[in-house]
């Protein structure tokens, strides 16, 4: 008796070291009422809340299917590494579509893991008809065509950047609010960085910076540089991209800005207008304003009450904070920032009906698509908030007026500022190497290393880690 | 008689039990063991690869490695920034445990002291890499505002660009999360001496320093060992501050070996072979290390008796061998 327990016993013990290895293997993932679920990866919560307006649009789908998001953030550099090991386990937990950002999007389309990316035209979807029918901005196309001419992912916005201003700031400034004439004193269009620097000096005399911090910069230089980090699998740095140590010296010894850090505390002040001196502007596309100048603007109170996942309701008060203060004009040099692409599966079982999804997030153009709520903000309901689009088609029939704007139609600058986008000069590792660029260029800011020994380090960093020489 | 013998022998359940254990030791520790430390010797690279070979020079990954300069800052930064956590860290839970055991003074809420010393260790490294983060944030952060509101600086101080400022914080952040847990294991380690030793010392008139220094550092020399060395693995592993924290910068000054083997393989371009080597190097060092502080603070004292305890029973033997012999002078 004893012997059979302890046998039992052993064997259960067993039983379930073995389970906890994951040695069960299903294809096929079902909810508990038989909707069958479909695995979404991503980094931020912008396509889940699309998701879940398509399965509201589309009651017959929802009635057979379920997603299940998964969002890691990229700002720790951990998305990626996970991303890469779940589609590497497959399996039933596997993702069957993902969002791949700009920064790194190359490396699902046509780098190392583009072989795990699925063609559109395997999803159901009639691919290059609907490109031409929605117009889609040819880089965003660019970007997600694999080597083999397929196009494996699209984005949903156009993201051509802008300079994002405050209109009291140039009032005080310049004598004028008016884009046309910011646009004249930073040297809009000009290609060149010239005026920009006169109009910092000009600003400076009256107790303002002109942008936030060098980071500001940094994306307007990255995205206009001819060529990418690598040419030929060797390292190459583009002379713009070399200039940014000299933009980034002359901003911060001229104390032309307040010394921030995209993405950082003191950079979101400047937003609000607290930080050391306020500043003009921003660099940015369309989605930097809504999301994140408008979210940090400081015109946003707390009503003390909760919504149902427990976030804290805002209310908008325009006397505090820079809330209608800002205007958009045409930067100096033309770039683009930024980007989400869908991304499908190829070992996905469910092929199909992530079609019907990514088909409807990326290339409907009618007015029950996607795009169309995505440009009039129209997602949840009226009102929301309003981005430029992918689709030529739908920007056509878009209005991009905000009160955040003071009423200014964004569009008007930032379709012409679309065509300044081009897929041309990303490289699959332009989120780490851009990391120790700008980790060196703030040495050399810093005054704690020389500019040649900057880029030397820089070389030998890229060179130990990534081993590209 | 026989049988009833045979069915108390309890071993093969011994041996039953211990099979998950082993089993799970097998799969999850040894085998990726031995995966690694053959990878070190393979050309296996890139994200997809599973179809690589041994190369022809089986130590040319090594040899990069070794070449390698992030590899070396790396190694000088882990050892510096051990160091730097270590010295404090292991004084101040000396002296703390000195306190806590003192048998002449009686501490009230030790208890309480003990858990609210303990506290940092119990806080995640992400909370922590986050929280002193923005304690240092450039240019507003509490740091900044303490040191510019109290006169101490004029303008706001860029910590995060200056590489010394940059591995205190981590050395920092290192002892202030493990001093508590260092403490805890070296009170232990007090409570097991003897109290007969210390009312010997106590009735021989010995103050507070001498019993701490004759008494309970010679006893405690054991969980000394076991503390410097757990310290030494954990300080030449250290992965998740420095990684979380700054990720290596600024200018590598913050960049362990882990965090540069972690870099080298699973975010960038999938150097598995390199990293794989860098790995085993490590582990070698380890070894190394741990064998010379095992040799520095081994028991002379013990070894010496032992030693002569061995000879004594050699010259019985001989003794009982030769027997007359003794007797012939």
């Amino acid at each position: 008796m004893k012997k059979a327990l302890s046998v039992i016993s052993a064997i259960a013990l067993l039983a379930s070291s073995v389970a906890a290895t994951g040695c069960s293997k299903k294809d096929e993932a079902t909810t508990k009422d038989g909707k069958t679920i479909i695995n979404l990866w991503t980094f931020t919560d912008e396509v889940p809340g699309m998701v879940k307006k398509f399965m509201a649009t589309h009651p017959d789908f929802a009635a057979k299917y379920e997603v299940k998001e998964t969002i890691i953030p990229t700002t720790d550099g951990n998305y990626q590494p996970a991303l890469n090991k779940a589609l590497q386990a497959g399996g039933k937990d596997a993702p069957d579509f993902f969002c791949a950002e700009a920064a790194f999007v190359l490396k699902y389309t046509q780098g190392d893991m583009s072989s795990y990316a699925a063609p559109y035209k395997d999803l159901g979807i009639d691919v290059d008809k609907e490109i031409k029918d929605a117009d889609i901005a040819q880089y965003s196309v660019d970007i997600g065509t694999n080597p083999n001419g397929d196009v494996v992912g699209l984005g949903y916005q156009a993201t051509g950047g802008a300079f994002i201003y405050r209109r009291s700031v140039a009032k005080a400034a310049f004598g004028s609010d008016d884009p046309a004439t910011v646009s004249a004193k930073i040297g809009g269009g000009s290609g060149s960085w010239d005026k920009f620097f006169e109009a910092a000096e000009e600003l400076k005399k009256k107790g303002y910076g002109i942008v936030s911090g060098d980071g500001d910069i940094w994306h307007a230089v990255e995205n206009s540089s001819e060529k990418g980090w690598i040419v030929d699998d060797k390292l190459y740095i583009d002379p713009k991209r070399e200039e940014f140590l000299d933009l980034s010296k002359k901003l911060k010894d001229n104390n032309y800005h307040n010394d921030t850090e995209d993405w950082q505390d003191a950079w979101f002040a400047d937003m609000k207008g607290e930080g050391d001196k306020e500043v003009l502007g921003f660099f940015g596309p369309a989605w930097l304003i809504n999301y994140t100048i408008a979210k940090n603007c400081g015109s946003w109170v707390d009503t003390g009450e909760k919504d149902e996942n427990g976030d804290a309701i805002q209310e908008l008060d325009t006397s505090i904070g820079t809330w209608g203060d800002w205007a958009v004009c045409e930067p100096p040099i033309g770039f683009f920032w930024g980007g989400t692409w869908l991304i499908a599966n190829k070992d996905s079982t469910k092929k199909d009906a992530v079609g019907q999804i990514i088909d409807w997030i990326t290339l409907d153009c009618t007015k029950d698509g996607l795009q169309y709520m995505w440009a009039n903000g129209t997602l949840n309901g009226e009102g929301g908030t309003k981005d430029s689009v992918a689709s030529g088609t739908v920007m056509a029939m878009s209005d991009g007026s905000l009160d955040f704007l003071g009423g200014q139609n964004m569009f008007d600058v930032f379709v012409p500022a679309n065509q300044y986008a081009n897929g041309k000069n990303l490289t699959q590792h332009d989120e780490k190497i851009n990391q120790k660029w700008r980790g060196q260029v703030r040495q050399y800011t810093a005054g704690n290393k020389s500019r040649e020994d900057a880029i030397k380090d820089f070389k030998q960093e890229v060179a130990d880690e990534l081993d590209i020489h | 008689m026989k049988t009833k013998l045979k069915g108390i022998s309890y071993s093969k359940y011994g041996y039953l039990f211990s099979i998950p254990f082993v089993v799970a030791f097998l799969i999850f520790t040894l085998y990726p063991t031995i995966y690694t430390a053959t990878l070190g010797f393979t050309d296996c690279r890139g994200v997809l690869n599973d179809n690589y070979h041994f190369l022809e020079h089986p130590f040319e990954n090594f040899k990069e490695i070794l070449k390698n300069d992030s590899f070396r800052v790396s190694l000088k930064n882990t050892i510096g920034i051990w160091i730097a956590n270590f010295i404090p860290q292991i004084s101040i839970a000396l002296l703390l445990t000195a306190w806590f055991t003192s048998h002449s003074n009686e501490i009230r809420g030790k208890g309480f002291f003990k858990v609210v010393f303990y506290m940092p260790n119990i806080i995640t490294a992400a909370t922590v890499a986050i929280l002193f983060h923005s304690l240092f944030n450039y240019p507003v952060g509490p740091v900044n505002d303490i040191l510019v509101s109290t006169g101490l600086r004029d303008s706001s101080y860029y910590f995060f660009t200056s590489k010394t400022a940059s591995r205190l914080i981590v050395a920092f952040i290192q002892f202030w999360t493990w001093y508590g847990n260092t403490m805890i294991v070296l009170i232990s380690g007090v409570l097991g001496i003897s109290p007969d030793i210390y009312e010997a010392a106590e009735i021989d008139g010995a103050n507070g320093v001498q019993t701490f220094f004759r008494i309970t550092i010679p006893n405690l020399k054991t969980v000394l060992l076991y503390t410097l060395i757990t310290s030494l693995v954990g300080g030449l592993n250290m992965f998740d501050i420095p990684f979380l924290f700054l990720s290596g910068g600024p200018d590598r000054a913050t960049l362990t070996t882990s965090v540069f083997i972690y870099n080298l393989a699973f975010s960038g371009n999938y150097i598995y072979n390199r990293a794989a080597a860098a790995s085993m190097l490590m582990w070698l060092l380890i070894a190394f290390f741990s064998a010379i502080l095992f040799y520095i603070m081994r028991d002379k004292d013990q070894i010496k008796i032992d030693k002569e305890i061995k000879k004594a029973k050699k010259e019985a033997k001989r003794a009982a061998k030769g027997g007359v012999n003794q007797w012939q002078w």
